[in-house]
């Protein structure tokens, strides 16, 4: 088979458009890869005889256990949140779409606009009873003092409500988006099979949208897993020592820049790689999101259409 | 193709411009200064490098006083960087004169004899085991007994000179004037305030392989059995007297006494934003004692530390910087801040620069009653069994000790978990913990 004319345009073309991508996935993805192993085996103040051992040395840390118990059980609350809440508001966005509806767009996406660093703000404000703007309810349940909510053992529960204010907004709208990309004419053809609004998510919208949601729970899972802004602001702004350490990247910061152990640090963040790679890895062999088939399919059909 | 030879020679050309730009030589004959301090010593360092314009090139630069150590590990990589002297907290001295790190100079050999008569015993800190001296102390952060005076007439109380008579005063607070507050315990200050002065066992160097570390000792179970009713009781206050809730507490009147350290009163007690205690009411008294002692020692919150790098090409004329801070009158006394109050904020570790700075503090009418006798008393009195050490000690307090107060407000159990913690930090940077000596 001879190639198709313009092949090396399009070739060329592609090249282009990947090129940026490359450059950066290279700069700041492979390339600080490739420095942090070099960098594990030299010799700190932790590790003063250098060597691999400082992937132990991590490991052992007595950090280390108190780090993963809080993330995981952060991720326990925050992951599951992030994906029911997240589908059932845009589920319940795409019910009907009327004049209201942009208005409410625009409601979810203003939380979203509050980066976790102001979010941290905003939290302490409510939850502090001398200045709080619902002083009263806080009154009520007998919160009289910051130091009934702001305690170590409530952060799972509290980075976990930060952490959802600030990212449910953008999720809202892109599920939003992509049931908008589900073809009218499924829907319309569940209607009149007599499907109620009820069935019409749960059994045609929902299953349409799974990859979405996959590729979303991938990547919620990623982000939590490296939570790092909202108990670090916490710890050194608002509550010092409230949250030393209490991620595993602030382990690895805490290790880097105050016991100066850059090699700790890196063996850390490579551990930190292998579950968020082994999830990307989910998602492009596991789900339909990047197969070719279905795009090749789809394009024939588009075709077929035509 | 054409496009991509261009842009080549263009790279090319601007290459060849900045390494032109690189290799040009320096024109300066002299020497030349980079210093980094934090903010309250900015206006000093600022009016030094006005002062010696044409003299010395002095740049200055504003850090953290938490990001020093990284710092200089990225200047070890490239080789290159390292500011000539730096303000920084008391511990550094110790992290930066690990070999690995390699940042603090001996400068007993820069300091003429007068000048090391001149700091007396204000700058033991920094003395290594080796008896050589390896920064300078700007100021002591001594603990005092600060008090206010109008409440104390108000109860009928007299100044406490022994801890017995302070916890007197704490029950009768609790009995007769609920609300009343002797103070905040967490951050640092339950260590400055109660444990260092009672010489309990925390940090203690033994060498540069061992500490001891010891929540159990007499020394601090004798501090937690006598604070933990008057905690229980609301006297003490079991979070930070940098929380609003405590803020609050002084604002309304209610603090009676505060064991704090020097610069208590200038930047807690005194300024609007914080406690904003009235003027004409404070004063500070020396430290309590406690039963069986013979001397009332104090601990230190802070009290930061000039550290000169071994790579400073000019290290007289950093050393010199860090004296004219300590020293001169034209920052100890005269230098304008940026809220418009002038002088040092702090106490100054030099006993040249302290008699100028006891004048200014002398004439300050906010006081009742000026607090330089109470803090120069203490000044020698800093209990030496705590060294500096090679991890973060005062981090430990905000990351071991707050949490579990906040929790239990159980002060024993939280001086455990403080133990516990420098106890595995210690071991990790290669010391050998011990509880006993």
């Amino acid at each position: 088979m001879s190639k198709p004319r313009g092949y090396k345009q399009r070739n060329l073309l592609m090249m282009t458009m990947l090129a940026p991508y490359i450059f950066l996935l290279i700069v700041f993805g492979i390339l600080p890869l490739f420095m942090a192993v070099l960098e594990v085996p030299k010799i700190s103040i932790a590790n003063p005889d250098g060597g691999w051992d400082a992937f132990k040395i991590v490991l052992q840390d007595f950090r280390f256990p108190t780090a993963l118990k809080n993330v995981l059980g952060f991720m326990a609350y925050f992951v599951p949140m992030m994906i029911i809440i997240v589908i059932a508001m845009a589920l319940m966005l795409d019910v009907k779409t009327n004049k209201w509806s942009k208005y409410l767009r625009l409601a979810y996406i203003v939380p979203a606009s509050i980066s976790g660093a102001v979010a941290v703000l905003v939290w302490w404000a409510i939850f502090e009873p001398t200045i709080s703007p619902i002083k009263s309810v806080l009154h009520f349940f007998g919160i009289n003092s910051a130091r009934q909510i702001w305690q170590t053992e409530n952060l799972v529960y509290l980075i976990a409500i930060m952490t959802f204010f600030s990212m449910a907004g953008n999720w809202i709208l892109i599920q939003y988006g992509s049931l908008q990309s589900i073809s009218t004419e499924i829907i319309e053809a569940a209607r009149v099979d007599g499907c109620s609004a009820f069935q019409l998510a749960f059994r045609i919208k929902l299953p349409l949208i799974r990859k979405y949601i996959i590729y979303m729970a991938v990547l919620v899972f990623a982000g939590g897993l490296q939570i790092f802004v909202e108990p670090q602001l916490l710890n050194t702004g608002v509550y010092t020592g409230i949250a030393s350490s209490w991620s595993f990247d602030q382990l690895s910061y805490e290790l880097a820049f105050k016991s100066g152990d850059f090699g700790g640090a890196s063996a850390l963040s490579i551990i930190l790689l292998v579950p968020s790679l082994i999830g990307a890895l989910v998602v492009i062999f596991k789900t339909d999101m990047f197969d070719d088939k279905t795009i090749r399919d789809k394009k024939s059909s588009d075709k077929a259409d035509l | 193709m054409r496009i991509t030879k261009r842009a080549a020679a263009a790279v090319g050309v601007l290459a060849i411009a900045s390494s032109a730009l690189i290799s040009m030589p320096s024109q300066a004959a002299n020497p030349s200064l980079l210093i980094w301090v934090d903010s309250p010593r900015l206006p000093g360092a600022k009016e030094y490098a006005k002062i010696m314009k044409g003299k010395v090139d002095v740049k200055v630069e504003l850090h953290s006083q938490g990001d020093l150590l990284a710092k200089v590990q990225l200047f070890n990589r490239v080789k290159k960087g390292w500011p000539d002297v730096v303000f920084g907290p008391p511990n550094d001295v110790a992290v930066l004169r690990n070999p690995i790190i390699g940042n603090a100079r001996e400068i007993s050999t820069l300091l003429k004899a007068q000048e090391i008569k001149n700091f007396g015993k204000l700058n033991d800190w920094c003395k290594g085991s080796d008896g050589k001296y390896y920064c300078v102390k700007n100021d002591m952060a001594q603990s005092v007994l600060w008090y206010d005076t109008a409440l104390f007439a108000e109860f009928g109380y007299t100044v406490p000179t022994k801890m017995s008579e302070l916890f007197a005063i704490g029950a009768d607070l609790a009995a007769k004037h609920p609300g009343y507050s002797l103070g905040a315990l967490s951050d640092a200050a339950a260590y400055s305030s109660y444990f260092w002065p009672s010489q309990c066992p925390l940090n203690n160097e033994l060498s540069a392989t061992r500490v001891l570390i010891n929540s159990k000792s007499p020394k601090c179970t004798r501090v937690t059995a006598a604070l933990q009713p008057l905690i229980d009781k609301g006297v003490f206050y079991p979070g930070s007297a940098f929380s609003p809730e405590y803020i609050k507490i002084a604002q309304e009147g209610k603090l009676v006494a505060h064991i704090g350290p020097s610069w208590f009163g200038e930047f807690v007690l005194r300024p609007a934003s914080s406690f904003n205690i009235p003027t004409g009411r404070l004063t500070a008294a020396p430290m309590p004692m406690w039963e069986g002692e013979t001397v009332n020692y104090s601990g230190e919150w802070g009290g930061g530390i000039y550290t000169i790098s071994p790579h400073a090409k000019f290290p007289r004329a950093a050393l010199d910087f860090a004296l004219f801070m300590v020293g001169d009158k034209r920052n100890v006394v005269d230098v304008v801040n940026p809220d418009k109050s002038t002088g040092a904020p702090t106490f100054p570790a030099y006993i040249p620069g302290n008699k100028l700075w006891k004048a200014k503090i002398d004439a300050d009418t906010y006081y009742k009653a000026s607090p330089y006798a109470a803090m120069a008393a203490q000044a020698g009195k800093v209990w030496t069994g705590v060294k500096p050490v090679r991890y973060d000690a005062d981090g430990a307090w905000g990351a071991a000790f707050a949490p579990e107060m906040a929790k239990s407000k159980d002060i024993q159990k939280a001086l455990d978990a403080y133990a516990t913690y420098t106890s595995n930090l210690a071991q990790q940077l290669g010391y050998e913990v011990t509880t006993k000596k």
